[in-house]
């Protein structure tokens, strides 16, 4: 097989088809923007992966490594797709890596350029993340979690109460994100218990409209949380974050109870849902393939049941280019998309 | 080079003003799907006057905000409560000597009562619009609407009727049996938008300094949070968090913006809270938001920029002032702001006797001399009861005070 495939985007998803492909005989090309290799957990300095409680560097370092290693893998850094043009079999792909034109042909396309973050400046800012230091987001924490230094921005000083506030950006028809990022809840709990571990004074409470605990984070996480860690869940809709003295305040409708209900916070973090990535928007258009109103890869294919496959013959897509995904299914969509991009040569 | 603590990420991320980009904006630009209907014959896009600004909006996107030659969709709660808003938004137009119809042939939105779930149908309610903005197109004036209801409903009504062939039908059926066209304009225009692109130059003729002048702004809602997108927003003003209109007007006009924590809140107007629970109305605008206000910030004055909010911020505070609660703060829409910063009357054009929270601190801070302004409106007043005069008209008005 001399045809190449080309895999783009070196998060979990990319390393992940890059290494499958490679195994499976295939001649892989791998651009990544950055100058390394880990993706968003890398980028943002994810500390422990749900639901394994693996040290993310250590894990991003280990797909890294396989993909690096692999003679059959050629890693191009600072890299991004210019012009996809040709069909299945016979693309013709021209990039720039490292401020050099390079062109190249490739049979194959993986797609795996992922998801950004939700900003939760976005939309109306009823949770005032851009006026109040210590309005954060699940993200901003994950970094204080790895450094063990969990503080207010504000003043420096470890918080006593926190309060995640779920489904910021996700399941809110208000701003066009009317789907569930699916990882948030398991995230957020997952927190708490590092919170309860690293400040064992701390109060953390997590407002949810329902807790959305994929497969084993319901035993691994929501009721460890809650059992072990004391980590209180209440059913409810906050509506506004407001200030009071050195604190926060928040107010919204505890659904269980059919009441108004005020908590004063230190801290406040925004679970923050997934929207495409400006790169899986660019790579989409460029490779010509469907994109859902959200700008998402369209995958599932004419079956519906290849949810590697997009609108594109020889195109295939890994990770959550294609939609909200956790690190398990996007590394098993990734495995997929390399075994149909290799049987497509072969074929 | 120091590489940032989390802490100093953080607070970094948030010192910056949001930029964004039209390309990934969440909603579609409803103005493709405008011409694409024209471009059927099913509707006529009525297009913005050549002279116009352009401002961006809350994702991104280009509006064109007309200057002149505007047709001036009015406000059945300004001209009925307050309608020192209107004559300020005319009184600013003839200052410049722009050319604008103020027509007789428009009606009420019916807005209100469709809100309140009180009246109408979709038919009905797209209608109205319809005939309103067709009674503009045949002017060959440009819509410019002055109600903050008006204009929210308006933009509902035309995301309606684009996406809906059955309701554009019924429409055209009730226009063609008036003999009139299914037009909608290229863009659905505020008037706050017409003082947001004019504030400088109102700066350039204010007459009166507002520097010892500390305001909160309450954006209103109709404006900023139905069909979103339309917003104007400026990475210079709170950021690009929030929308632009009325706060950039005031620092053009050089007064100190203060903020408050419920600035996002609500009036209290509520649509439906006024007519049927007006109670509730009352305690949510006196309690929610001029105490607030009051006990965070103790402002000259609050600004706002429809109707609704100034009738309701304004009229509520005789409530709550009776069980000695922490309120009076004078209430003024943006237009009359600047009108009364170019030197309008404070009687015969911003007339602030229609506004019952006591506003007379508010000119004294700024050394109006309001008692003898009062003189010359009650001397209209005279003239007219004794049938000299037949009403005030822009000749009083139009002359520019010199304040004292």
């Amino acid at each position: 097989m001399t045809k190449k495939i080309l895999v783009i985007g070196g998060g979990p998803a990319g390393l992940e088809a890059a290494r499958s492909a490679a195994e499976l005989g295939g001649e892989v090309i791998l651009l990544e923007k950055r100058e390394r290799l880990g993706g968003t957990p890398d980028r943002e300095g994810y500390a422990k992966l749900t639901h394994h409680w693996r040290d993310a560097s250590e894990a991003m370092a280990e797909l890294a490594a396989a993909v690096t290693s692999n003679k059959n893998v050629e890693v191009k850094y600072q890299a991004e797709v210019k012009e996809i043009s040709g069909s299945a079999g016979a693309f013709n792909v021209k990039i720039e890596a490292g401020g050099k034109a390079e062109s190249f042909d490739a049979g194959a396309v993986i797609v795996a350029t992922g998801f950004q973050h939700f900003d939760p400046g976005r939309a109306t800012q009823y949770y005032n993340y851009y006026s109040f230091p210590d309005v954060i987001t699940l993200t901003d924490l994950e970094k204080m979690l790895k450094e063990h230094k969990v503080v207010r921005p504000s003043n420096g000083e470890a918080p006593k109460k926190i309060a995640f506030i779920q489904c910021v950006g996700s399941r809110d028809r208000q701003i066009g994100n009317e789907y569930c990022s699916k990882v948030c809840c398991g995230i957020a709990s997952k927190q708490a218990i590092e919170i309860r571990e690293q400040l064992p004074d701390s109060k953390v409470m997590i407002f949810y409209i329902d807790m959305r605990m994929y497969g084993y984070w319901e035993p691994e996480i929501y009721w460890k949380a809650q059992e072990q860690h004391k980590v209180n869940y209440v059913k409810g809709v906050i509506s506004e974050v407001l200030k009071k003295g050195d604190q926060l305040l928040i107010r919204g409708e505890d659904t269980t109870m059919s009441r108004p209900m005020e908590v004063l916070m230190d801290m406040v973090v925004l679970s923050v849902g997934m929207e495409p990535s400006a790169g899986t928007r660019a790579v989409a258009q460029l490779a010509g393939v469907e994109q859902n109103k959200y700008g998402f890869i369209n995958a599932g294919g004419a079956s519906g049941l290849d949810p590697s496959a997009t609108s594109k013959a020889g195109v295939f897509v890994a990770g959550a280019a294609s939609g909200p995904s956790d690190l398990d299914d996007s590394i098993a969509q990734a495995g997929l998309a390399a075994a149909r991009a290799v049987a497509s040569l072969r074929n | 080079m120091t590489e940032m603590t989390t802490v100093e990420e953080i607070l970094e991320r948030k010192s910056h003003s949001v930029i964004r980009d039209a390309e990934v904006a969440p909603t579609h630009d409803i103005r493709e799907a405008l011409y694409e209907l024209e471009a059927k014959g099913e509707i006529i896009v009525q297009r913005v006057p050549e002279n116009h600004v352009e401002v961006t909006t809350k994702y991104g996107r280009t509006k064109k905000i007309p200057i002149d030659h505007t047709w001036h969709h009015k406000s059945c709660g300004q001209c009925g409560h307050i309608p020192g808003y209107t004559s300020s938004i005319f009184w600013l137009h003839r200052q410049f000597g722009l050319d604008y119809i103020d027509p007789t042939d428009q009606t009420s939105c019916t807005g209100w009562n469709y809100y309140a779930s009180a009246t109408s149908n979709a038919a009905a309610q797209a209608a109205v619009m319809s005939r309103n903005f067709a009674a503009a197109y045949e002017t060959g004036y440009f819509p410019m609407i002055h109600c903050g209801t008006s204009y929210g409903h308006y933009k509902e009504i035309r995301e309606q009727l684009v996406h809906r062939k059955e309701l554009r039908d019924e429409v055209r059926r009730i226009l063609d049996k008036l003999g009139k066209p299914l037009v909608i304009p290229e863009e659905i225009v505020h008037y706050s938008e017409w003082v947001h692109v004019m504030r400088k130059k109102f700066a350039e003729r204010q007459t009166v300094s507002f520097a010892p002048i500390t305001a909160t702004v309450h954006p209103a809602c109709h404006y900023y949070k139905i069909v979103a997108e339309d917003a104007i927003y400026d990475p210079e003003i709170y950021g690009g968090q929030r929308t632009a209109t009325v706060t950039a007007t005031l620092e053009a006009l050089g007064i100190n913006v203060a903020d408050y924590s419920t600035w996002f809140d609500c009036c209290g107007f509520g649509f439906r809270h006024i007519l049927v629970q007006r109670d509730f109305t009352r305690s949510f605008s006196t309690l929610r938001k001029i105490e607030v206000m009051k006990n965070e910030v103790n402002p000259d004055l609050t600004v706002t920029h429809d109707t609704g909010c100034v009738t309701t911020l304004d009229k509520s505070q005789f409530s709550a002032k009776a069980h000695d609660r922490n309120v009076g703060i004078p209430v003024l829409s943006d237009a009359q702001v600047a009108a009364l910063a170019m030197g309008a009357h404070p009687f015969r054009v911003v007339q602030f006797h229609w506004h019952s929270t006591d506003w007379r601190p508010f000119l004294d801070k700024l050394g109006i001399d309001w008692k003898k302004y009062w003189d010359e409106f009650q001397g209209d007043l005279d003239a007219i009861r004794a049938g000299t005069k037949s009403g005030i008209t822009w000749e009083d008005a139009d002359k520019p005070v010199i304040y004292g």
